[in-house]
Order: C-alpha cells, then structure tokens, then sequence
C-alpha cells in the first residue's frame, strides 16, 4: 500500500478569478500523485468546466456564493467534488456559451454524477484513473 | 491568484489583424477575448494565435466559435495557428469538442496568412 496525498478541501467565492485558484489546486494534487501531463490537463479542464457551470448557473443573480472543492487522491485514481448550494440542476440557458461543459467533463472522467448537494444545490462527482501510480515513498 | 493568460491584439500594418493569446484562459478572460475582437472589427482578415497558449475552456471555445461565426457572415478570413510547438492540452479541447473540424487551423501565422489571402482574393 503506497501512502496517499492528504485530502484536500477548498472553499472559493463562486467568481471567475476563483477558477484559477481551484485548477491550481487540483494540478498541484494531480503532479503530486505522479499524474503524467496529459492526464493532469484533462483533470484541470474537467475541473474548470465544472466550477465554470457553478460561476454561471448556480447562484443565478444572487452576486454571492461559494464553490467548494473536495480531492480524494488515491493509489490509481483521483475523485473531485465541485459542490455548489444554489438553485440546483436546471435546465442550460441557451443565452450563454456552447453547452460543451458537462460533455466535456463526461469525456474527460472515468465516472461522473451529479446529485443534489445537501442542504440543497448541486454536486458533482468526477472520478479519474491516474495513469502513472504515485512514487514509492 | 488568477489566471495568467494575456491577451496582445494588434492592427498591423500590413493589413491583418492579429490576437495573441498566451498562459491560461478560461471565464475570467473570455470577456477581454470578446471585447478584443469587437475592438478589431472585420476591416481586416484576423490570426487569432494559439501557439503560446497553455489552457483554454468551453468559455474560451465559446468566444472563438462567436468570431468565427461572424467572419463568416461578413465573408472575412478568420484563422488559428497551432503550431507542432503549441501545448498539447489545446490541441486536445479542440478534438475532444470536434472543434478542430470547424475552425480553419494553421501551423503558423506565416501559413495562416498565405492560405487566407488565397482566400480573400478568391472570393
């Protein structure tokens, strides 16, 4: 049993500047794990494009809102929640963008759900396999 | 900390309008990159450069889709350069999205304007 990275939890205003700050978090936990590039790009754009969904749907008109971030590094894979307490799950305004976010994080993860977060809002669950297993310690 | 990407536009004498985008974009850029390119207008054929670009998102692909959507209404060569040297996690959004497909997409900005003139003259 190798050891693992410690979890990792981050709570950010649910902004745009904020979705730096989170795709910095997860490629650091990702180069930690031994994650080879290409897997450490594909886990920063499925992250973004979820936090990017938080930004623009989740608190709607409100003007304040967090993101929150959880990482559970393991072994052989990588599990993030991006969990919001907004309005939840509705169906994508066609106003704004492609609709190529929740595509995307489909393609780019091993397992996804989405649920209600408690206490209402959304969670979103992406798995990831690490293709390089950390180093020994 | 926010995103470092950086965003140089330029009207060049020579008749082409060029954005270069370099580092990392994603919502918190994407209203520059629009406001960018309704700053050039379509007076003249636009390379929008990706070659220094480390990260793009679905926001960024959005912005570009929008630009080239109205070059081609107004019949205006519209092009992106992603060199061999470019960072192989654009590369990567464009094929997963299919968008690779869609944009006209160059080696480099030298190629872009050879092939865009054609183009134009041929329109």
């Amino acid at each position: 049993m190798t050891a693992q990275a410690a979890d990792v939890t981050l709570v950010v205003p649910a902004v745009p500047d904020s979705i730096a700050v989170i795709r910095q978090t997860v490629s650091g936990i990702c180069e930690a794990l031994g994650a080879d590039s290409r897997t450490v790009g594909d886990i920063k754009l499925a992250a973004t494009e979820a936090c990017t969904n938080v930004v623009l749907h989740a608190y709607a008109g409100s003007g304040d809102g967090t993101i929150e971030l959880d990482a559970h590094a393991g072994p052989d894979e990588l599990r993030l929640l991006v969990r919001d307490h907004g309005a939840g799950m509705t169906p994508a305004p066609l106003a704004e963008g492609l609709g190529l976010g929740l595509p995307l994080i489909a393609a780019l993860t091993s397992s996804l759900t989405i649920v209600e977060a408690d206490g209402g809002g959304t969670e979103v669950s992406m798995t990831f396999a690490l293709r390089d297993p950390p180093p020994e310690p | 900390v926010t995103g470092n990407g950086r965003i140089e536009a330029t009207a060049a004498e020579t008749g082409w309008s060029v954005i270069a985008m370099s580092g990392e974009h994603d919502l918190s850029t994407a209203p520059e990159l629009r406001a960018r390119l309704h700053d050039l207008g379509d007076a003249n054929p636009l390379i929008i450069d990706l070659d220094q670009t480390t990260f793009v998102d679905s926001s960024i692909l959005g912005v570009l889709v929008g630009g080239l959507r109205r070059a081609r209404e107004r019949n205006a060569p519209f092009g992106l350069v992603l060199g061999a040297e470019a960072h192989p996690a654009i590369r990567r959004i464009f094929e997963l999205t299919g968008l690779h497909e869609v944009f006209p997409i160059f080696a480099s900005r030298a190629e872009a304007q050879a092939a865009l003139s054609a183009q134009g003259s041929a329109s």
